[in-house]
């Protein structure tokens, strides 16, 4: 999808993307302040962007990984990096939604939508790589 | 594992950088298989050995844990 795009500015390109959209949530979502939102938000996506261009040019497993073209070791390493991500997320949002549920508190549902997209996420995983039978 | 790779490597008189650039892989992948740190693809590994003209059970030898260490 994204082959048009040189891989140097994929990354860049994505995380740019995303900022501008958070950024303009910020002016729909209107208020006192919105200007200075979309401005700080917008330059702390600049800066990012312009971040991972610059680490995508050094020769190193980030570098690679940042400018897209990484090796067979360095897809593992990030898959790797990725699965450690998961775990994270859904330990804090099983401790999340413990204490939640401990102090009775209303803001559960957030932590419980959380674990449920992350076991559906692994769960989905499972069922995407796992041998399929009968060859 | 053992490997042959910074043997073989040496023996040619390549750099690190250059058999990464024949391998299609980084400099850093070939530290790490020369380290032993990271095994290898199956494609990767036959890549390796018919760089090298050599067997691929010759370049990786399974039954040597202490090799690249």
């Amino acid at each position: 999808m994204m082959s048009f795009i040189r891989p140097r500015w994929r990354r860049p390109a994505v995380v740019i993307l995303a900022g501008a959209a958070f950024a303009a949530a910020w002016g729909v979502r209107g208020g006192p302040h919105w200007s200075l939102w979309v401005t700080l938000f917008g330059i702390i996506t600049l800066a990012r962007g312009f971040w991972l261009y610059a680490l995508s040019g050094e020769d190193t497993d980030a570098g690679a990984l940042a400018g897209s073209v990484p090796d067979e070791r360095q897809k593992s390493l990030s898959q790797r990096s990725w699965a450690v991500s998961g775990r994270f997320a859904t330990t804090a949002a099983f401790i999340g939604l413990t204490v939640a549920v401990a102090v009775n508190a209303s803001w559960w549902w957030p932590f419980l939508a959380i674990l449920a997209v992350t076991s559906v996420g692994y769960l989905l995983g499972i069922g995407v790589y796992q041998a399929q039978p009968g060859d | 594992m053992r490997n042959r790779v910074r043997e073989r490597r040496t023996q040619r008189g390549l750099s690190q950088a250059e058999l990464a650039a024949e391998l299609g892989v980084s400099r850093q992948t070939v530290i790490s298989i020369e380290s032993g740190r990271y095994l290898p693809s199956l494609p990767l590994a036959f890549a390796i050995s018919r760089f090298f003209d050599l067997p691929v059970d010759k370049m990786f030898d399974p039954d040597d844990e202490e090799a690249g260490r």
